[in-house]
Formats: C-alpha cells, sequence, structure tokens
C-alpha cells in the first residue's frame, strides 16, 4: 500500500465521520421545522456543543484533499462549483443561524428581533446542504462532469441519478439524526418526545432504504461493476438492523447500527470510484510520495491526539444532560 | 461589469478580510477569558468570574462565524484558484494539515469550556481554556506561514530546463518572510482583541457613568493592557518585516514606499510629510545608501503602487498613533495610581480608547492588503502569475455580490445578538479553586 493509498483511506474516514456525526446535525436541523417547542429545544441541547467539531470533519477532508491530491482537488472543485458553492452557502447560514437562534433568545427575556427567522433559516439551510453534497456525489457517479467544468455549473445536476442522491442523503441525515435524538429525549425522560421522534426515525429510516434501493439501477453499469459489495452489505444489514432496534426499543444500540447504514454505503461508494476522481476519466493525481508521507504521518499524530479529546468531551458534556 | 479575474481577486479580498475579524478574535479572547477567570479563582473576585463567563458567550458566537466563513475560504481556493491548487495544494498542504488539528483541539477544548462551566471543577475548567488559546495561535501561525510561502516560495524542485517538478514539503516554515509574517500576525490578533475588549467598555463607561464600577474597569483594563502592551513591539516587528520585503521583494517595497526609481539618498514620506534621506538611513543605516525602485522589475511585473502604497501608510499612522496612546495611558496610569484615582475616571482617555477599538482592524486589513495587493501580477511569487491560476468557471461576479449580501445580513445579525449578550444580566456566581459555592 503506498503512501497515497493511506492518505486516501484517511480521506474516508473523514469523509466518513462527516458524514454520520455532521449529518446528525444536519438532520438535527431538519427536524427542527417542528411546532413542537419540546423538540426544538432538544435539538439546540443536543447540537449546541458538539456541531462545530463536527464541523471541523469537513475541513479535514477538504485539507487532507487537497494537500494529498492536489490535481484532484482542482478537478473536483471546478466540476462540482454549482453544488458546492449552494452547500457553502448552507454551511455558512446554518452555522451562523444556529448560533443566533442559540443566542438570540435566551432563557428569561425576549428574542432579539429577527431571531425566530434565524431559525427557520436554520431548518432550511440544513436541507440545502445535504441536498447538495449528495447531488454533487451523484453527478461524480453518474460520468457526466467535465475536469474543466464545461459541462456546466448546474445542469449536470437535475439528471435522476443526482437528484435521487441528493434526496438520499437528506433522509439519511433525517433518519440518524431521528435516531441519535430519540436516545437523548429517552436520557432526559421525555416519554412524548420518545414517540415522536421514533416514529420519525423509522419513517425516515425506510424512506433512506427506499430511495437507496431506487438509486441502484442509476448507476452506469461500469461504476455498479466497480461498487464494494461487501461495504453495501454492511449498509443494508446495519440499516435493517436499527429499524428493528429502534421499534423494540433498544436506543443505545440502534444508534451505532445507525451510523453503519450510510457509513457502508459511503465506503461502497468511495473504493468503487478510487483512484479516480471522475471515474473513468479524470485521476486523483496524488502529492508527491515523500509530501504524502509526510501528511499521513501528521494525520495520523493529529488524529491520535484528537479522537480522545473527542471522545472526552463526549464524556463530559453528555455525563450531566439527565 | 467586472471582469472574471477582478470579480474573483475582490471576493477573495472580502472573503479573507471579513474572516480574519472573527479569527483575530478567536486567537486573543481565549486568552483574556482565561486570564479573567484565573484571576476570579485565585483572588474570589466575582468580577473577574462574571467577565469570563459573559466573555465566553459572546466568544461561542464569534466562533461559530470565524468557523463558517473559515470553510468558505478553504473551499474558495478551489473554486477561483484550481490551477493554483493543482499545482501548489501540497507545497503549502502541511501548514494547513496541521492547522485543521488545531481547528479540531479549538473546537472541542471550546466547547468544553462553553458548556462545561458546571460540569467540571474550576481547576479542570480552566485547563480547558489552555488548548483553545494555544490552538488559536498556532492556527495563525500556520495559515501565515502559507501566505509568507506565496510570498517567497522555497523548496521548489526544478528539471534540467527550469521547470517545476515537485515541491519540499516543508517550504512554507523556511520562506524568507515566515519568521516576520507570523510574529506580526500574532501580535496583531492580540492588539486587535486588546484594544476591542477595551473599547466596549469604554463606550458602556462613557455612555453611563454609573458604569464606572470594579465590572467595567476590570473589563476595560484587561483589553487596555493587553492591547497597549504590543503597540511598541509590533512596530519593532513591522520594521523587521520591511527589512524582510526590502531584500526578498524589491517591488513590493517600493511600491509600499512609493518609490519609483531607484536612487540614493531617498526621501520617507508619511502622509503629506517628506523627511529627507530617512527611507535610506532607516533601511540601510547610511542616509545616502541606494534604494531600489519599481524601475528594477520589467513593468508586467509591477504591482498597483498607489494602493499598497496608501495602505502601508495607513498601517504606519495606526501604529505609530497607538504607541502614543500607549505612552499617554501608560503617564496616566502612572499618575492616577499616586493619587488612589483610576484611569477610567478620565473622561479623555475613555473617549481616545474608544475611538482606538476599530483601528488596529484597519491596520490589519491594510497590512493585509499591502502583502497581497503587494505580491501582485504573482500568485506565487515568480513562479505563477494570479490569471494563470484562475478557474474557467464563468460569471465570478455573481458569487461576488451573494458573498457581500449574506455577509452583511450576517454582520447586522451579529451586532444585535452581540449587543444583548452585552446587556443581559450579569452572572454573579462565587468560585476558587476548591469548588464553586454558587
Ligand atoms: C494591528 C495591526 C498592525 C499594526 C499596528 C502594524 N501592522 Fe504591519 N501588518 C499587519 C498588521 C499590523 C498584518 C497582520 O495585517 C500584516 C499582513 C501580513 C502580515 O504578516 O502581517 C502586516 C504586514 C506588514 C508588512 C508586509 C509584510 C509582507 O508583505 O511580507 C510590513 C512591511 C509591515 N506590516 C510593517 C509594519 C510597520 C513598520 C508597522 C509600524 C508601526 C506596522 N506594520 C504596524
Ligand atoms: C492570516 C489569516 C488567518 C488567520 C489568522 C486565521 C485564523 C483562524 C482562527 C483563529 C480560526 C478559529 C475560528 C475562530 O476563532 O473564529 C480560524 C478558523 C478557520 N479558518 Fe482561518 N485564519 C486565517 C486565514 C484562513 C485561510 C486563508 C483559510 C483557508 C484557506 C482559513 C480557514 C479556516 C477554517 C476552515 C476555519 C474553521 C475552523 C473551525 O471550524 O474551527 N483561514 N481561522
Ligand atoms: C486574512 C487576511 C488576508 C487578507 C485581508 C488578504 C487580502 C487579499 C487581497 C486584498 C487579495 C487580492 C489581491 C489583488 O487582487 O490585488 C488577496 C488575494 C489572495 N490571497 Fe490573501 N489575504 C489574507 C490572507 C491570506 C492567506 C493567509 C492566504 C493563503 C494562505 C491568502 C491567499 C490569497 C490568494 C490565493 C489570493 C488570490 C490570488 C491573488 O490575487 O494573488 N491570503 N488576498
Amino acid at each position: 500500500m503506498t503512501a497515497s493509498d493511506l492518505l486516501a483511506l484517511l480521506v474516508l474516514a473523514g469523509l466518513t465521520a462527516y458524514t454520520v456525526l455532521g449529518g446528525a446535525d444536519f438532520g438535527a436541523g431538519l427536524w427542527d421545522l417542528t411546532r413542537s417547542r419540546r423538540q426544538r429545544d432538544l435539538v439546540v441541547r443536543a447540537m449546541g456543543p458538539v456541531w462545530e467539531a463536527n464541523h471541523v470533519w469537513l475541513i479535514f477532508v477538504l485539507i487532507a484533499l487537497f494537500s494529498g491530491f492536489p490535481g484532484g482537488f482542482a478537478v473536483l472543485s471546478r466540476s462540482l462549483t454549482g453544488p458546492l458553492s449552494i452547500a457553502l452557502l448552507g454551511i455558512v447560514l446554518r452555522g451562523a443561524a444556529f448560533a443566533f437562534r442559540q443566542y438570540g433568545a435566551p432563557h428569561g427575556g425576549p428574542p432579539v428581533r429577527g431571531t425566530a427567522l434565524w431559525g427557520r433559516i436554520f431548518a432550511v439551510s440544513s436541507l440545502i446542504t445535504p441536498f447538495a453534497f449528495g447531488a454533487a456525489a451523484g453527478g461524480i457517479t453518474g460520468g457526466t462532469l467535465r475536469a474543466d467544468g464545461s459541462a456546466g455549473l448546474l445542469r449536470p445536476f437535475l439528471a435522476p441519478l443526482p437528484l435521487a442522491s441528493g434526496l438520499l442523503a437528506v433522509a439519511a441525515c433525517a433518519f440518524i439524526a431521528a435516531v441519535y435524538l430519540t436516545t437523548d429525549a429517552y436520557r432526559s425522560g421525555e416519554s412524548e418526545l420518545v414517540a415522536r421522534l421514533r416514529a420519525r426515525a423509522l419513517a425516515s429510516g425506510l424512506l433512506a432504504g427506499a430511495l437507496a434501493l431506487l438509486a441502484l439501477p442509476l448507476l452506469p453499469d461500469a461504476f455498479a461493476d466497480r461498487l464494494a459489495w461487501p461495504a453495501v452489505a454492511v449498509s443494508v444489514v446495519s440499516g435493517g438492523l436499527a429499524l428493528e432496534l429502534m421499534r423494540r426499543g433498544w436506543f443505545g444500540l440502534a444508534r451505532v447500527a445507525a451510523a453503519g447504514a450510510p457509513a457502508g454505503l459511503l465506503c461502497g461508494w468511495a473504493l468503487a470510484l478510487y483512484p479516480w476522481a471522475l471515474p473513468g476519466y479524470a485521476m486523483l493525481s496524488p502529492a508527491p510520495p515523500a509530501t504524502a508521507g509526510l501528511i499521513v504521518g501528521v494525520l495520523t499524530a493529529g488524529l491520535l491526539l484528537v479522537v480522545p479529546s473527542y471522545v472526552f468531551m463526549i464524556r463530559v458534556l453528555r455525563a450531566d444532560a439527565d | 461589469m467586472l471582469d472574471d479575474l477582478t470579480a474573483a481577486r475582490e471576493q477573495m479580498a472580502f472573503s479573507l478580510s471579513f474572516h480574519i475579524i472573527f479569527a483575530v478574535l478567536g486567537v486573543g479572547m481565549p486568552w483574556l477569558m482565561l486570564w479573567a477567570e484565573w484571576r476570579g479563582l485565585r483572588t474570589g473576585d466575582t468580577h473577574w468570574t462574571a467577565l469570563a463567563r459573559r466573555w465566553s458567550k459572546a466568544v461561542a458566537v464569534l466562533f461559530a462565524v470565524g468557523a463558517v466563513s473559515g470553510t468558505v475560504l478553504s473551499v474558495e481556493f478551489g473554486l477561483l484558484w484550481p490551477e493554483f491548487m493543482a499545482r501548489f495544494g501540497s507545497a503549502f498542504g502541511i501548514s494547513f494539515t496541521l492547522e485543521s488539528f488545531a481547528f479540531f483541539l479549538e473546537a472541542i477544548f471550546l466547547a468544553l469550556y462553553l458548556y462545561g462551566w458546571d460540569r467540571l471543577s474550576p481547576r479542570a475548567h480552566l485547563l480547558c481554556g489552555v488548548p483553545v488559546a494555544v490552538s488559536g495561535v498556532a492556527s495563525a501561525g500556520f495559515v501565515t506561514t502559507a501566505n509568507a510561502w506565496m510570498n517567497g516560495p522555497v523548496g521548489l524542485v526544478r528539471g534540467p530546463d527550469g521547470e517545476l517538478i515537485s515541491t519540499e514539503p516543508l517550504g512554507p516554515f523556511l520562506a524568507p518572510t515566515t519568521g516576520p509574517q507570523v510574529t506580526h500576525m500574532v501580535l496583531a490578533a492580540f492588539l486587535c482583541t486588546g484594544l476591542a475588549v477595551a473599547a466596549v467598555y469604554a463606550v458602556a463607561m462613557l455612555r453611563d457613568p454609573a458604569k464606572r464600577d470594579g465590572y467595567h474597569r476590570r473589563g476595560f483594563a484587561a483589553g487596555a493592557v493587553m492591547g497597549l502592551s504590543l503597540a511598541v513591539p509590533q512596530a519593532l516587528v513591522g520594521d523587521w518585516a520591511t527589512r524582510a520585503v526590502a531584500e526578498y521583494q524589491p517591488a513590493k517595497f517600493a511600491a509600499m514606499e512609493g518609490v519609483e526609481h531607484t536612487e540614493d539618498g531617498v526621501p520617507f514620506s508619511l502622509g503629506p510629510w517628506e523627511i529627507p534621506n530617512l527611507l535610506s538611513l532607516l533601511l540601510k543605516f547610511d542616509p545616502d545608501a541606494r534604494i531600489s525602485g519599481l524601475d528594477v522589475v520589467p513593468a508586467a511585473d509591477r504591482p498597483p503602487v498607489s494602493v499598497t502604497h496608501v495602505s502601508f501608510q495607513v498601517m504606519i499612522g495606526i501604529g505609530v498613533a497607538l504607541i502614543a496612546l500607549a505612552a499617554y495611558t501608560a503617564w496616566a496610569w502612572y499618575r492616577d495610581q499616586g493619587r488612589g484615582a483610576h484611569p477610567a475616571d478620565r473622561r479623555g482617555l475613555l473617549i481616545a480608547m474608544a475611538v482606538a477599538g476599530p483601528a488596529p482592524f484597519v491596520a490589519l486589513i491594510a497590512g493585509w492588503i499591502v502583502t497581497e495587493v503587494g505580491r501582485q501580477p504573482w500568485i506565487v511569487y515568480r513562479v505563477m502569475r494570479t490569471p494563470e491560476a484562475l478557474t474557467s468557471q464563468t460569471g465570478l461576479e455573481t458569487y461576488l455580490y451573494v458573498t457581500i449580501a449574506v455577509y452583511l445580513a450576517l454582520s447586522v445579525a451579529l451586532v444585535a445578538i452581540l449587543r444583548r449578550i452585552a446587556a443581559g444580566p450579569r452572572p454573579t456566581t462565587e468560585r476558587t479553586l476548591e469548588g464553586s459555592a454558587a
């Protein structure tokens, strides 16, 4: 295995972490679109402490990509300009809106003017961003993109596969988030919320599964042949398991299983793509081996520091949640 | 109509300037919070603890805006300058890779700090602030090394015909302006934070004399000390930076100083004034020394002179004014101490500090304009020209306007919320190193 293969694996690890952890935060934003005041409060409590750390996974992926695969980064930037710009707008609005909503309406005292509007912006941008990312992935897979961006800004993404994968991304975020929020509601003993969120988890999980099945036949044959089936199998089994665990009320275990569903699908897709940036057309073009090796070293050392810190944070901030 | 190249440059300039305002507060505020919290724990003085708590709320909001505007930058690099990233992404990759971990640690420990006030022991809580403060400085340092490399690329591996084959990964740490740029940037972050904080309390005390109490005085003093004590060091480092630029980027230097022709015994000009032979004296310690002008490089390689020159003058002017303010404040403090008074009772000083709040931010942006516009027409000095780096996508003007509109909306909301945080009831918990006694 070369240094750039290792680097690619680290990028994939970061992407998986972002999909699951960042995805849960986007999904929580979707469940903020509700009249239930308690549900919205739960979203703030659950997301508040963690979303920025989760968001850094995206930055990790971007930086590892442009340092390790500069050519591929340029190709992807040019060909995905449309969806990436939309995702970026969503990210900016969502992050800022969440902070404004959280601190603009303090306990006691009237909210700052416009806080309710920021609350809506928060929810809507939580929908747009995963959709844009999903559509970008679908566009890459579809094989119509060009390295110089000449296929068009948005046109290549207005096709069945990108649209289906955009919806799939949204449904997957909604599903993970509903599972996580159910657990949080259960911990703080809000049984009415547990019932609400559990129903939503089951519905969004079934929807995500259906969309994934719908997307499969849309894959170009050459890509489908390369798909890493074991990873896809992990996805299917975890998804099914998560739904069953939710139904039975084993929320702790359901959390783990629910993460496996999108993670498996993502890994199956990424392994089929590698070493291409645009399948069969433009390569990822890794950095020179000396640079790639050094970056792998730095990334590994950094993760050894960051992962325990992250776990420590979750432990501390969850300890008193109930 | 802006052409795509101009639109891309303006977009870069605008989004960087927006980001850096939050970034400098993200570098400086954690140190002030730590200081206040530590003082509160050591002395049991509730004012300090209240300040630390209040500041931590403001930091939470500022950090969120800093994080999203930083994300915009990392995507924008690819969206606007894909050729630059394709050729040099790995050249400064290490700087950014290290930076990503600084971000991680900052985000994780900041969450512990913000949400851990009542969940961690006071000592553990204080300790959680340390990685936040250290990683803020580290991230500012790391990005600046990437920029220093663009100003003086080193570690280029060339083939027999001089074509670029690859780049050494540690280049950014060895670039000739890395030392002064990193130091100057980190000091700038502290200067900006300190004076901004002092200005907030100065304004509050001016508006309502009843607020000249222990709480506001402490907030004022902490900010003023942090900001003003660095005015002189910042000018010294600026001098170091000037010498480095003069040596390695003669065209930028000539533009900064507005020297058209290479000459002996060059005068120094500041605003409308001109002092004969001073520039030669300052730079080479010899009033008759020769200074290279813009004519040392072909016309096609010259940066825009007036923007660079004016920005440099603005930065120096503010730097000098801040030194004067620091001297006056030190004198006032010394006088008042003898009489048992407090400098915050001087209306004149409060007005000066209120006005000085935004000044270092203006110097900060002006300094970056000197660095970035003075580097033109190169994106990587003498290696790649800016137009070569541009994306093939068109219609970039629209992006620029959308960015400006979104950032304006964010700024308006942010100001409203910060004002609310400042106006809320003051927290009054008593904490000591042994435990909270709420
Ligand atoms: C608080 C802000 C502040 C203040 C008061 C000053 N500067 Fe500055 N300056 C900056 C903030 C700044 C900066 C952080 O904006 C820059 C941009 C790039 C960098 O590394 O630092 C900068 C760049 C910069 C450069 C260009 C470096 C390069 O292109 O490589 C020079 C030559 C100076 N400065 C010199 C000075 C001098 C002689 C000052 C005298 C008082 C001064 N600065 C005050
Ligand atoms: C010299 C200029 C810069 C300085 C001093 C600086 C410093 C910082 C600091 C201190 C933060 C922490 C967030 C905060 O406290 O608000 C931050 C965030 C960020 N910056 Fe910058 N930055 C600079 C330029 C850049 C550039 C050029 C990029 C990208 C190419 C960038 C990318 C980011 C990103 C992605 C974040 C978000 C990290 C997070 O989520 O915590 N920054 N920056
Ligand atoms: C945060 C403070 C910064 C400010 C205010 C700033 C300002 C600017 C300005 C005014 C331009 C346009 C130059 C022109 O067209 O004449 C520019 C361009 C650029 N800057 Fe910076 N800059 C900052 C930091 C950085 C850093 C830390 C990096 C990289 C690591 C960077 C990378 C670039 C790039 C890639 C361009 C576009 C190409 C070019 O015009 O040369 N900047 N910046």
